[in-house]
């Protein structure tokens, strides 16, 4: 046992928030700003002690709330700086504002949410309706399902959000608690071999947006609506797709580097190929849903998942060939779009996507919603939702026993009766 | 669940029942690590957090797998090893309905224990007896989660003193001798309690 373990390579049990922190420190960040909440806090906490003790070096600053903690980091971006943060649920909307003005500025900076139940009543569990919330904000948005994907997302993420077609900041989100407080073997490659996979920082600050006195440039200017607000407008979407491709490239490029799989990097497909029965869902319960899927294929059942890495860029095309030879679609959502078309983000954005090819359009779609604000999905419950595809399709009807509200299912629900 | 031991299986979960400020978090992490030291291939622990304080009830789960990747993330019913960090807490009639498995409880050999299904195999430490004897106490309260964790090697011979050892040395510095030689008292003295059926 002569072998000096380094904390910081090789595999390590290690919290879901831990992963995020050790890989915010194997990818150099410069600058993190803090601000504490549950069920991330640990993330900045790890930090701070990897600062305190000389293990990590970058500018650590904490702030007084979370909106100060992405003001500053914009600003820690816009000076050229690699920038990194954490939050949750509430945090997330309190920070919405300098969380537009992150996008708007194209700043590539990655944060790592543990998604918890927005408020009120309190909930600080899993629950993806924190995320959702900053759909339409420029962020690119990934959700993780495996401790290992926390880590390997951070790293990812400086990739391709430092590329200079795509400029745009990343949230990756997991679980609150499920993933953020349990802890699982994370395996941290060696730190040479992460610096030759990222980006070099470029010493002069990024290419569009700069803080340097022999390069005078005006800030947070007005325009008139005759200028180009409309035409930044564009270019923020048109990054968002070309997002897309270079997502492909960092994941496939990570797979060849490190040995690990992330599918095309905007989803993963779990023994679809031949499925006549797809649900689509996303986070540990998906990854979950493996177990479930392995079950009904043994009882000679088609089924099978794809699982949602990327929610923006939504990955419409992509979707429409690995679902159009299935007979019928579940969504299942770990969050709420209240007063949308299904009452789940994912779910509506999935029949949206699917409206635009002749080969899709005439899909079944079912929607799900489940484990709101933490609650246990187990696998019975997973296995119900497949048991509806069944009945919609053999029957040609909806199940009329569950919780169904407008043609969406919410599975899990406390029987009313029986309370 | 009907076998006793039953280290040979691939999936092993455990459910420990504690009160907030005996250990019983660190506890679920530290038998991932003896585990995982010992050639599991996944390990898995879920406390349940919330907005617990000193004294309350509390559980965590762990799961345990030698082959193949751990999915399931949710808490753990119908456990192979129930651990009791606290008989008092059997007075409470969920704890009680909810063991499982192998049951090991922190109790003194005086304590009844027939509120326990007598289907189930009961094993018993002395953990806050050896602790205080060993002045393993934190702000007054006896350590209790690095003694259990040695009666539970013992119990079902997942791991050795030896990684017992590994993983005080890893993780409390110092501190590691003391909380690893009460680790050792408890591996010697739990034992089996005979039920009468």
């Amino acid at each position: 046992m002569t072998k000096v373990e380094s904390e910081f390579e090789g595999v390590h049990l290690l919290k879901g928030n831990f992963a995020a922190a050790y890989a915010a420190r194997a990818a150099r960040v410069q600058v993190v700003t803090a601000f504490p909440i549950t069920p991330q806090t640990l993330i900045v906490e790890k930090i701070s002690d990897l600062v305190d003790s000389g293990k990590m070096n970058c500018e650590f600053i904490r702030m007084e709330s979370e909106h100060s903690v992405m003001a500053a980091l914009v600003g820690a971006s816009i000076a050229g700086a690699r920038t990194y943060t954490g939050t949750s649920g509430q945090g997330l909307l309190y920070m919405a504002e300098p969380v537009h003005w992150a996008a708007g500025t194209r700043l590539p900076m990655v944060m790592s949410i543990a998604s918890r139940g927005i408020a009120p009543p309190w909930n600080i569990w899993a629950d993806f309706s924190d995320v959702m919330s900053q759909r339409d904000s420029g962020w690119l948005i990934q959700l993780n399902s495996t401790h290992q994907e926390i880590y390997d997302s951070v790293l990812m993420g400086y990739k391709i959000t430092e590329d200079p077609e795509v400029m745009l900041p990343l949230m990756a989100a997991y679980g609150g608690f499920i993933l953020s407080h349990t802890s699982k073997p994370v395996d941290m490659p060696p730190q040479s071999e992460i610096d030759s996979f990222l980006p070099e920082i470029p010493e002069k600050g990024w290419d569009h947006i700069f803080l340097d006195a022999d390069r005078p440039m005006m800030h947070g200017a007005l325009v008139m609506p005759g200028d180009f607000y409309q035409e930044f407008r564009m270019k923020i979407h048109l990054a968002q797709l070309r997002a897309k491709e270079k997502i492909k490239v960092v994941t496939k490029e990570f797979k060849e580097k490190f040995g690990r799989d992330y599918g095309n990097g905007l989803f993963y497909e779990y023994k679809t190929s031949d499925a006549e029965y797809i649900m689509i869902n996303y986070g540990e319960i998906a990854k979950q849903m493996e177990l479930t899927i392995d079950t009904l294929r043994n009882e000679g059942y088609n089924v099978g998942m794809i699982n949602l890495r990327t929610y923006r860029p939504f990955p419409s095309e992509e979707l429409i060939e690995k679902v159009k030879h299935a007979k019928i679609l579940g969504v299942v959502d770990r969050a709420t779009a209240f007063g949308s078309p299904t009452g789940g983000p994912v779910s509506s954005d999935v029949r949206a996507a699917l409206q635009t090819s002749s080969e899709t359009r005439n899909l079944s779609i079912i929607p799900f919603i489940n484990g709101l604000g933490g609650r246990d999905v187990f696998p019975e419950e997973q296995r119900e939702q497949f048991e509806i595809l069944f009945h919609v399709l053999d029957k040609g009807e909806y199940p009329k026993n569950k919780d169904l509200m407008h043609a969406t299912y919410w599975t899990g629900t406390i029987d009313r009766r029986s309370t | 669940m009907t076998n006793a031991v039953q280290t040979k299986n691939d999936l092993i979960n455990v459910t420990i029942h504690g009160r907030g400020g005996q250990g019983a978090i660190t506890a679920s992490n530290l038998l991932c690590e003896c585990a995982f030291r010992a050639g599991f291939k996944d390990v898995l622990d879920i406390p349940k957090i919330g907005a617990e304080r000193r004294g309350a009830p509390i559980q965590g789960f762990v799961r345990l797998s030698r082959v193949n990747e751990i999915k399931m993330y949710t808490g753990v019913r119908n456990a192979d090893y129930t651990l009791v960090f606290d008989y008092t807490l059997l007075d409470i009639p969920s704890v009680v309905s909810s063991l499982s498995g192998i049951v090991l409880v922190n109790a003194p050999e005086f304590v009844n224990l027939d509120c326990i299904d007598p289907n189930l195999d009961v094993w018993i430490v002395d953990a806050t007896g050896i602790s205080m004897n060993n002045g393993l106490l934190i702000a007054g309260f006896p350590i209790l989660n690095t003694l259990i964790l040695g009666a539970f090697a013992k119990m079902t011979g997942m791991y050795s003193l030896d990684i017992i050892k590994d993983v005080y040395k890893a993780r409390f510095g110092k501190n590691w001798e003391k909380n690893y030689i009460a680790a050792e008292q408890a591996y010697k003295s739990v034992k089996k309690v005979g039920r009468k059926i």
